[in-house]
C-alpha cells in the first residue's frame, strides 16, 4: 500500500495487467488517496477542552503485596482491625495499594495527642490564658457532644442542654454549700438531677415534633432562668450561686491549679468521646440510624422501636449532661445565671453548627474555634460575638452542614460539574438515541451502527465521477482501490432490500429488484427500467446504492 | 369585682402585646417556612429607631409610633435580605435559616450595645396619662391604647391579607409553597411582603411594650420568647389560634401574678402550653395530620 499513498498522478494502474487483463482496465483516472484510519481518529479525539478534575495524583499510597492484605495490627483481644485497611489494586497502574478507608482516626488520636502534650509545649506567655481556655474548651465540648447525641443521633431538636447543664450545676452547689458534700459526689448527684429533668422534658418529645420542640425547650430554658434568678434560695443579686466544694486546692501554685483544670477538663472530654462512640455506633445508634426525620413510618414497619431508643438516647445524655453539671459545680465552685440565657444557647448553636451539626468531630471542632474567639482573644472585645455572628452567616450561607460538611459538598459539586462537562463533550457518535441503546438486546448492535457510520462517512468521500465512470466501463473484474472499497462495502450490506438484477431474458432484458431478507418473501421490483445488458444492469444498480449511500 | 376586671384588663393588655409578635412569627413560619429567631433583635432596632427618631427629629406620640413601624420594617426587610433569600432554596433550609435569624440576633444585638450602650431607654407615654372610669374601673389611657393600637393593627393586617392581591399570595404561600411558586408567585417576593408586615407588627409592640417598661439592646428576647411560646400554644401557622392562645396566657399571667407572684408566672405558663401540647401536638388551631415542609 505504501506505494499506493506515495502516487501523486490520480492514476491506477491494474497490478494484473502484467498478465493481461483480458477486457480489464489497464489505466484509469481514480480520486486521491484517502486514508480509511482518519475518520476513526477523528471521532476518537475529544473537541471539547478538558480540564484536570479528578483524583489526587499525588495523594500517597502504601504499598502492599496482594497476599499480604489480611496481616494486620488488631486491638487485643479482639478482632478489630486499628485501622480500616482495604487492599486494592490502582486502576490506572494496576500496581496493589493499600488504603485506609476511614482516616479519622489518625486525625482523632494526633489532635488529642496535641491536646494532651499541650501544657509542655506552649509558649510561656501565653500558658496560662491558653491553659485556662483549654479547660473550658473540655466541658463546653463534652456538653456539646451530648447535645450533638440528642440532635444528631436521636434526632429531637432540644435547645435546653444547657438549661439541665444550669439546673445540675445550682442544685448541687445549692446541695454542697447546705449539706456539705465533698466534690466527688457532686457529679454523682447531677446524674440523678439530670436524669429528672431529662424525664420531665421527654415527655413533651414523645408528641411533639421537629422545631416545634425546639421552640418548646427554648422557653423551658428561660423558665429554669427565671426560676433561678427570682428564687431567694438561689443567691439571686449575686450573679451566680457560688460556693460548692471543689477538687482544687487553692493552696496549690497556680500554675498546679490550672494544669489540674486543664486535664480534668480534658479527661471530661475524652469521657464524653467515649459515651458519644458507645451510644452513636453501637446499637441505639445504629437502630436511630435507620429511622431518620420523615422516614420513621417505614423503621416502625420493620419493627424498629425507635421512639424507644428516641428517648433511651435522651436520657443517657440528660444523665451525662447532669454530670457535667455537677463537675462544673465542682470546677468553678458553683454557676452562674449566664448558663440559662439566650446568649448561651446561640454560643451552643454556633458551636454545633460551625462544625456541622450531627458529627462528634465537627461538635468539638466547632467548639474549640468559638472557646478560641471567645475566651483567648478577649482583648477584641465585643467584637468577639459580631466575628462569631459573621462566622454562623457565613456557614449557613455557603455550607450545607458545616466545616466537616464540606468535604462531602465539595465532592457533590465536583461530581455535577464532572456530569456537566461529561455531557458537554458526548457526541451522537451512533445512530442510536440513547434510550434505543438501553432497549436493545444485543449490545454489539450499538458498536456496529456506530462503526457503519464512520465507514459510510468515509465512502462517501471517496464517491465522485472518476469511479462511477471507471464503474460504468467494466462494472466486474479488478478495479482502483477507492471503488473498490465502495463496492466491498455494498457487497456485504444486510439482505433486506439488498439490490439485485433480474434476468427476464437473457442477454435482452435486464431488471433491478430488491430482496425481501425475509425466507419465503418473494423479492420486490424497484423500477420497470429495462436494462439490454446485464452490465448495464450491474451499473444501473450501482448508481442506486451510490445514491443511496449518499443520501443516507 | 374590681380586682377581677383589673386583672382581666391587664391580661387582655399583656396578650395584645405579645400576641402581636406571635401573629408574626406565626405567619413568617406558615408562609416563608422560616423560623425568625430574630424578632428580639427587630423589637430592639425598632425601639431604638422610634427613640431617635422622638429625640432628634420630632416628638409627636404618633410621629414616633410611626416611625418605630417604619424601623419594624426596615428589621424585617433585612432580616429576610440576609437569610430568607439567600437560603430558601437550599437544602436544610428550616434549620439553616433559623441558625442565620439567631446570627442576626447575635451581631445586631451587639451593634445596638456598641451604639447605644447598656443603659435602658425610655420611649414617651403615647397616650397620655387620662383615665376613665367605667363602672368602677378606672381606664388607664395607656392600657386602652395598647388594646386598640394593636387590634387596630391586627385588624389592618388580616383585612389586607384577606382582600389585597398580595394577601392573596400570602395566603396561597401558606396552603402549598410549592404550588404557589408553580402558578406564579414569587417567594423571594412574597418574602419581603411576609417580613415587612410581621416587621412592622414587631415595631408596633416595641413601642408599646418600651413606653411602659424600658428599652435596651437585648429587651427583645424575653417579648420574643413569649411570642413564639405562644404562637406555639396556637398552632404555628395559625392567626386565629396565635389570638386565642394569646388570650389565654393573658389571662394565666394576670391571674398567677395576682394569686401565686410573678415568679411562678412562667412556670404555670409552660405548664399550660404542655399540656395543650401534649393534648394537640400543633396547638390549639394547628391542623393534626400535617406540618408544613418548607
Amino acid at each position: 500500500m505504501s506505494d499506493i499513498k506515495q502516487k501523486k498522478n490520480k492514476t491506477w494502474k491494474n497490478p494484473l495487467a502484467v498478465w493481461g487483463s483480458k477486457g480489464g482496465n489497464h489505466e484509469v483516472p481514480t480520486p486521491e488517496y484517502k486514508n480509511p484510519h482518519q475518520i476513526w481518529r477523528d471521532t476518537k479525539t475529544f473537541k471539547v477542552p478538558t480540564s484536570k478534575i479528578g483524583r489526587f495524583h499525588y495523594e500517597y499510597k502504601s504499598t502492599n503485596h496482594g497476599e499480604k492484605i489480611w496481616n494486620r495490627l488488631r486491638w487485643w483481644p479482639t478482632r478489630r482491625t486499628i485501622l480500616w485497611t482495604q487492599g486494592v489494586y490502582n486502576r490506572k497502574s494496576l500496581k496493589p495499594e493499600k488504603i485506609r478507608k476511614d482516616k479519622r482516626p489518625i486525625f482523632w488520636f494526633f489532635s488529642l495527642l496535641f491536646l494532651a502534650i499541650a501544657p509542655f509545649i506552649l509558649p510561656d506567655g501565653y500558658k496560662n490564658s491558653l491553659l485556662t481556655a483549654g479547660g473550658i474548651f473540655g466541658i463546653y465540648a463534652s456538653i456539646n457532644l451530648c447535645w450533638t447525641l440528642v440532635i444528631g443521633t436521636a434526632g429531637i431538636f432540644s435547645l435546653a442542654t444547657y438549661a439541665i447543664v444550669g439546673m445540675s450545676a445550682f442544685l448541687t452547689t445549692w446541695l454542697s454549700i447546705n449539706l456539705g458534700l465533698p466534690w466527688w459526689m457532686l457529679p454523682m448527684i447531677g446524674m440523678i438531677v439530670g436524669l429528672c429533668f431529662g424525664i420531665i422534658i421527654a415527655l413533651p418529645a414523645l408528641r411533639l415534633d421537629g422545631f416545634y420542640y425546639g421552640l418548646l425547650t427554648l422557653g423551658l430554658n428561660e423558665l429554669c432562668r427565671v426560676f433561678i434568678t427570682t428564687s431567694k434560695a438561689f443567691g439571686a443579686a449575686s450573679g451566680g450561686l457560688y460556693g460548692a466544694d471543689t477538687f482544687i486546692n487553692e493552696n496549690w501554685e497556680p500554675m498546679t491549679q490550672t494544669l489540674v483544670q486543664y486535664y480534668s477538663g480534658f479527661a471530661l472530654l475524652i469521657a464524653a468521646l467515649f459515651l458519644f462512640r458507645f451510644v452513636d455506633a453501637k446499637r441505639l445508634g445504629r437502630i436511630l440510624k435507620l429511622a431518620p426525620e420523615k422516614k420513621e413510618a417505614f423503621a416502625e414497619a420493620s419493627g424498629v422501636d425507635y421512639k424507644r431508643a428516641r428517648v433511651t438516647v435522651f436520657l443517657i445524655s440528660s444523665i451525662a449532661l447532669g454530670f457535667i453539671g455537677g463537675f462544673y459545680a465542682a470546677y468553678y465552685r458553683g454557676s452562674a445565671f449566664d448558663i440559662f440565657s439566650f446568649h448561651t444557647v446561640i454560643m451552643g448553636l454556633a458551636m454545633i453548627t460551625i462544625g456541622g451539626i450531627g458529627r462528634a468531630d465537627g461538635a468539638v471542632a466547632g467548639t474549640l474555634i468559638i472557646v478560641i474567639i471567645d475566651r483567648v482573644l478577649v482583648e477584641l472585645g465585643p467584637y468577639r460575638y459580631i466575628i462569631i455572628g459573621l462566622l454562623m452567616m457565613f456557614i449557613i450561607l455557603f455550607l450545607k452542614n458545616g466545616l466537616f460538611g464540606i468535604r462531602k459538598q465539595f465532592r457533590d459539586w465536583r461530581d455535577k460539574k464532572k456530569g456537566e462537562a461529561r455531557s458537554s463533550r458526548l457526541e451522537r457518535g451512533g445512530e442510536m438515541l440513547p434510550e434505543q441503546a438501553t432497549e436493545t438486546d444485543n449490545k454489539d448492535e450499538i458498536y456496529r451502527k456506530r462503526y457503519d457510520k464512520m465507514q459510510r462517512e468515509f465512502l462517501k468521500t471517496l464517491i465522485c465521477d472518476e469511479i462511477i465512470e471507471e464503474h460504468k466501463s467494466k462494472p466486474l473484474g479488478q478495479h482502483s482501490e477507492a471503488l473498490e472499497r465502495v463496492l466491498y462495502y455494498f457487497r456485504r450490506g444486510a439482505m433486506n432490500d439488498k439490490y439485485v438484477v433480474k434476468c427476464e431474458e437473457p442477454f435482452k432484458k435486464y431488471k433491478i429488484m430488491a430482496l425481501s431478507g425475509v425466507r419465503g418473501r418473494s423479492p420486490r421490483l424497484v423500477e420497470d427500467k429495462i436494462y439490454n445488458t446485464v452490465d448495464e444492469a450491474y451499473h444501473g444498480l450501482f448508481l442506486r446504492r451510490v445514491q443511496d449511500l449518499m443520501e443516507a | 369585682m374590681n380586682d377581677i376586671i383589673f386583672i382581666i384588663i391587664n391580661g387582655i393588655t399583656v396578650a395584645s402585646i405579645y400576641g402581636l409578635i406571635a401573629v408574626a412569627v406565626s405567619i413568617t413560619w406558615s408562609a416563608l417556612g422560616l423560623l425568625n429567631l430574630s424578632y428580639g433583635f427587630i423589637f430592639s432596632f425598632a425601639g431604638y429607631g422610634a427613640w431617635l427618631a422622638e429625640r432628634y427629629l420630632y416628638g409627636e406620640p404618633i410621629f414616633v409610633m410611626f416611625m418605630g413601624i417604619a424601623a419594624g420594617i426596615v428589621g424585617g426587610v433585612m432580616v429576610c435580605l440576609l437569610v430568607f433569600i439567600p437560603v430558601h432554596d437550599k437544602p436544610n433550609f428550616t434549620i439553616r435559616g433559623m441558625i442565620g435569624t439567631l446570627a442576626i440576633s447575635l451581631i445586631g444585638g451587639q451593634i445596638l450595645l456598641q451604639n447605644f450602650g447598656p443603659k435602658a431607654k425610655l420611649l414617651p407615654e403615647f397616650f397620655g396619662y387620662g383615665k376613665i372610669k367605667i363602672l368602677d374601673v378606672t381606664l388607664t389611657a395607656d392600657k386602652i391604647g395598647i388594646i386598640c393600637s394593636s387590634i387596630v393593627m391586627l385588624v389592618i393586617v388580616v383585612r389586607w391579607m384577606k382582600s389585597s392581591r398580595r394577601g392573596l399570595e400570602i395566603r396561597a404561600m401558606m396552603m402549598n409553597p410549592h404550588a404557589a411558586s408553580i402558578v406564579g408567585i414569587g417567594v423571594r417576593k412574597t418574602g419581603i411582603y411576609v417580613m415587612a408586615v410581621t416587621g412592622a407588627m414587631t415595631g408596633l409592640s416595641a413601642v408599646l411594650l418600651s413606653q411602659t417598661y424600658y428599652l435596651s439592646p437585648f429587651s427583645g428576647l424575653t417579648p420574643m420568647i413569649k411570642g413564639v411560646s405562644i404562637a406555639l400554644m396556637g398552632g404555628l401557622g395559625s392567626v386565629r389560634g396565635a389570638v386565642i392562645a394569646a388570650i389565654i396566657l393573658g389571662f394565666n399571667e394576670a391571674l398567677t401574678s395576682k394569686f401565686l407572684g410573678g415568679r411562678y408566672v412562667l412556670m404555670t405558663q409552660f405548664l399550660l402550653i404542655i399540656i395543650v401540647l401534649i393534648i394537640r401536638p400543633r396547638g390549639i388551631a394547628g391542623i393534626l395530620d400535617k406540618a408544613r415542609e418548607a
